[in-house]
């Protein structure tokens, strides 16, 4: 049996190498050419012609059809990695992260998912688990049956009605409003004296019992905060006993006894009754000087006190009174002499 | 053209004719499986190394043979055996071969003579 010589495979081994032969194919090529070689020599011919047939046949385009069938062949199972790694240094690390990205994924994607079931489920697993210890009831309650016996109906007492207060006697009277003469409603007369002589003004006329209690309505409540507020009132709303200047009729005393003396008539009845006295008549003598509230605080009667309120309600206006500088009214008390010559 | 036209068809049962003759062997390196092709078709069919090794790599990568080097003569020998999938693969594909080359007999033959062997097929 001929063998080739370690030189003709080195020379055929050189041979493929320069026809870019891949790695893989390189020996098992190298083994069968030289088998075949082998073979055509056993069968008894010249080295040269081998070589020279071997050579025809193992032409470059051969080679190359041969690398690209095994190229594609192999390729099926590539994937997009092995594309774009095929030239590049695959022990870097990018490839492997690339490769196992997929796994990797569903890896993560399952133990999260566990965990996160896990994290529900973990409470009912524990109470399964744990069987509950005797030691760890603290008192245990036996249920025990209750006799439930009809619970007697007691008859609930009628509401005791309370009587209404009687209904005060009302006169409809209402706040004055300013319209024009037009719309002023003509039926809404405002109350007479004698009306409200024993009623209450309200909204409507109601016709109920006359008693005179009135309700006197709460104290409005002391001002909220900002404590107490001194309201400075003017002075003319005050009725004084005594101004530092007295209020004086015009002219003077003098005067005041003449107009006295000129308007006093001594009433006839009390003339013919001999009636003679003092009648003391009160007035207030408002900050203009006009004579207001006129009244008889004692008085002797038989028209003489009529005379006298007359006489002072005739009297012109008189000086008011004065407190420090301010007007003021002044209630002024007169004795008005009734004598029979 | 000849032999052009038997390489067209041997390209298609490549496979087939590589895990056939492997299971009949224990252990086959490139060159003694064109040997034995040869041989065997009595040099009908002659494979080439350009087909052949491309299709051996090919089911080694598929998991169907397994590959042991060993040095001959100086030179590095790498010898092709089935792994057990590929004795399945092998027997399933020789037997899908074979009700093709059925098949292919009853494609080729005239209709008159395909019909009788055709009827006790169908019973």
């Amino acid at each position: 049996m001929k063998r080739l010589t370690d030189f003709r495979l080195a020379e055929l081994n050189r041979y493929l190498e320069t026809s870019g032969l891949s790695d893989a194919l390189m020996p098992e090529l190298l083994d069968h050419l030289a088998c075949e070689a082998e073979e055509r020599l056993w069968a008894g011919k010249p080295l040269e012609e081998v070589i020279e047939s071997l050579r025809k046949e193992v032409d470059p385009d051969v080679l190359l059809d041969l690398s690209l069938n095994h190229k594609h062949l192999l390729a099926m199972n590539e994937s997009l990695n092995d594309i774009v790694f095929e030239n590049r240094n695959k022990l870097y690390g990018a490839y492997a992260l690339r490769r196992d990205y997929g796994g990797n994924v569903q890896r993560a994607t399952i133990i999260g998912v566990g965990i996160f079931l896990l994290m529900f489920l973990l409470p009912e697993l524990y109470a399964r688990l744990k069987t509950t210890d005797e030691k760890d009831i603290a008192f245990m309650v036996e249920a025990k049956t209750i006799k439930i016996t009809p619970e007697k109906i007691t008859p609930i007492a009628p509401p005791v009605v309370e009587p209404t207060p009687p209904t005060a006697k009302t006169v409809r009277s209402r706040p004055y409003e300013v319209m024009p003469d037009e719309q002023v409603p003509i039926e809404m007369p405002p109350p007479t004296v004698e009306m409200l002589e024993n009623a209450q003004t309200g909204q409507a006329n109601v016709d109920g019992e006359s008693f005179m209690e009135f309700v006197v309505p709460p104290a409005e409540a002391a001002g909220t905060g900002k404590g107490d507020v001194i309201e400075v009132k003017p002075e003319e709303e005050k009725t004084l006993l005594f101004a530092e200047q007295q209020p004086q009729f015009f002219g003077g005393s003098q005067a005041f006894a003449n107009f006295l003396q000129k308007n006093l008539k001594y009433p006839r009845a009390a003339a013919q009754a001999g009636i003679q006295g003092k009648v003391f008549v009160e007035f207030t003598v408002s900050t203009d000087g006009k004579i207001e509230k006129a009244k008889t605080i004692k008085g002797i009667g038989f028209g003489c006190d009529e005379e006298a309120i007359r006489v002072v309600n005739m009297m012109p206006d008189w000086l008011p009174g004065k407190q420090s500088g301010v007007p003021v009214r002044v209630r002024f008390t007169l004795p008005i002499a009734f004598q029979l010559e | 053209m000849e032999k052009s036209t038997s390489n067209e068809y041997v390209r298609g049962t490549l496979k087939t004719i590589v895990l056939n003759l492997l299971s009949d062997c224990d252990r086959m390196y490139g060159y003694e499986i064109t040997q034995q092709v040869t041989e065997r078709t009595a040099g009908e069919i002659n494979l080439t190394f350009g087909a052949l090794y491309p299709v051996l790599h090919k089911l080694e990568q598929e998991g169907l043979l397994v590959t042991e080097s060993e040095a001959v003569d100086g030179r590095m020998r790498k010898y092709y055996s089935l792994t057990t999938q590929g004795t399945e693969t092998a027997r399933t594909k020789t037997s899908d071969l074979e009700r093709f080359m059925e098949a292919m007999k009853l494609l080729l033959s005239p209709p008159g003579e395909a019909t009788p062997s055709l009827v006790p097929k169908g019973n």
